[in-house]
């Protein structure tokens, strides 16, 4: 690991001051779970970095019916899979916490983190993307909030600058809502996923959110519109599933193929819509 | 590089020290305060050989910068047994052969101490599921889950 000065400010502000005044010689340090690994990689090289898990206004997970949900920067997923609320009204997102990494893993790692880390394959982030979460930041200039699936552009890249900084995620309350979180790997727990996906009803409706089909995570809008109004049986889901497949576009790697996870993402579909109209 | 002082509780006593932001806390750990019952494996989240608990929970001391030690309550290994006298947890380590090598089993009894205060009564699947993050190469697990259960039972949890 290289060297580097550690800051620990107390305030968003003092976060926000120092990260205007570094500049991309700055990294933010949260959980660190990833963000330790490369520095000791020495994928990044910072000269300054700011732990901000001392600023106690980026703690905790808030709840209520107008607002919905708001996960703190500095939630972990451990708070997050155990959170009362997040259990009964967002149960697949409980799920989706509590299936990252180990459990050593869970206590430190953060989902606001795991959104920043843009990762395609991100556990937590295909709630997100289900329930078209905000992500709200601040910077010098103030507020700003953007959704999330305008927030990851690309691998490993989102539209945040680097004086910015994410001060949680919002999660509208849908009543109603029924979801299902899925996750594919070679070993039931701590591995990184082949596919995830979460899958959610609301009414007559789906949402449909996959991780680890392409650079970012996505939602099959088509899917979505042509699952909408319809009476799930074997012909539709068959339909959808070749929908599905032209929406998205996975690729090899040393964890599975395309084809595998092409078949994996059928099956998702199939099963969470057979569930959910259970 | 400047250096950075942390004052932090490490097994029931205070400790001052000066570190290095860029060494981990297993770096200081290990290497600053002499104690060596956790391990480096991986040094990358993957195998909990590093394992302590801090404020209550158990975390990889091989993904924690060195500085996020200040003001924390650290256990490791060596602060389980007082007066000569090990834990449950360690002795059913004993008891059930639960280890070879012995590299991993600091990783997995902390893991192990910090599970059984968050679920006194847990099953089979949820003991494998909260200690799938500590490898072992030798034991193949089995003898490892026994002694976790026979702990369990002997505290009336089952
Ligand atoms: S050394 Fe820390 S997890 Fe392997
Ligand atoms: S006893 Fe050797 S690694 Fe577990």
């Amino acid at each position: 690991m290289r060297e580097f000065e550690y800051v620990a400010p107390k305030t968003v502000k003092e976060v926000i001051n120092l990260l205007a005044s570094y500049k991309e010689k700055a990294t933010v340090l949260a959980g660190g779970t990833d963000v330790v690994v490369r520095l000791r990689d020495e994928i990044i090289e910072p000269e300054f970095v700011v732990d901000i898990k001392h600023v106690d206004e980026l703690k905790g997970i808030k709840f209520d019916k107008s607002s919905g949900l708001f996960v703190g920067a500095l939630a972990t997923m451990h708070e997050i899979e155990n959170d009362k609320n997040v259990k009964e009204f967002y149960p697949y997102y409980a799920d989706a916490c509590g299936h990252v990494g180990s459990k050593q893993v869970r206590n430190k790692a953060t989902s606001v983190g795991n959104l920043c880390t843009a990762s395609p394959l991100g556990d937590s982030l295909t709630p997100m993307f289900c329930l078209d979460a905000i992500v709200v930041i601040e910077g010098p200039k103030g507020k700003r909030e953007v959704p999330v699936r305008e927030f990851i552009t690309f691998v490993r890249k989102t539209v945040l600058e680097r004086d910015e900084l994410v001060l949680g995620i919002k999660m509208p309350y849908i009543e109603g809502l029924k979801g299902i979180y899925t996750k594919n790997a070679r070993r039931h727990e701590v591995d990184l996923s082949n596919i995830v996906a979460t899958i959610c009803k609301v009414n007559d409706e789906y949402r449909i959110a996959y991780g680890s089909v392409a650079p970012t995570p996505i939602r099959l809008v088509k899917t979505e519109e042509f699952l909408k109004g319809k009476k799930i049986d074997d012909k539709v889901i068959e339909e959808a599933e070749n929908i599905l497949e032209s929406e998205i576009s996975p690729i090899s790697d040393l964890r599975a193929t395309k084809e595998y996870r092409i078949s994996v993402s059928k099956s998702i579909l199939k099963n969470s819509l057979k569930a959910l109209n259970n | 590089m400047k250096k950075i002082d942390i004052k932090f509780i490490l097994n029931g006593e205070p400790v001052e020290l000066t570190v290095a932001p860029n060494h981990t806390a297993l770096r200081v750990i290990r290497e600053q305060l002499d104690l060596t019952g956790a391990k480096e494996g991986c040094g990358a989240g993957e195998c909990g050989a590093c394992t302590i608990i801090v404020d209550g929970l158990a975390v990889n001391s091989c993904l924690m910068l060195a500085p996020e030690l200040d003001g924390k309550n650290v256990l490791t290994v060596e602060g389980l047994a007082h007066d000569g006298k090990l834990t449950d947890v360690q002795q059913a380590f004993i008891d059930h052969v639960a280890l070879q090598c012995g590299y991993c089993t600091p990783g997995f009894i902390m893991s192990t101490t910090a599970f059984l205060e968050e679920n006194k009564k847990p099953t089979r699947e949820e003991i494998e599921i909260a200690l799938s993050g500590n490898l072992c190469r030798c034991t193949g697990y089995k003898r490892i889950i026994e002694a976790v259960e026979d702990v369990v039972a002997k505290r009336g949890g089952k």
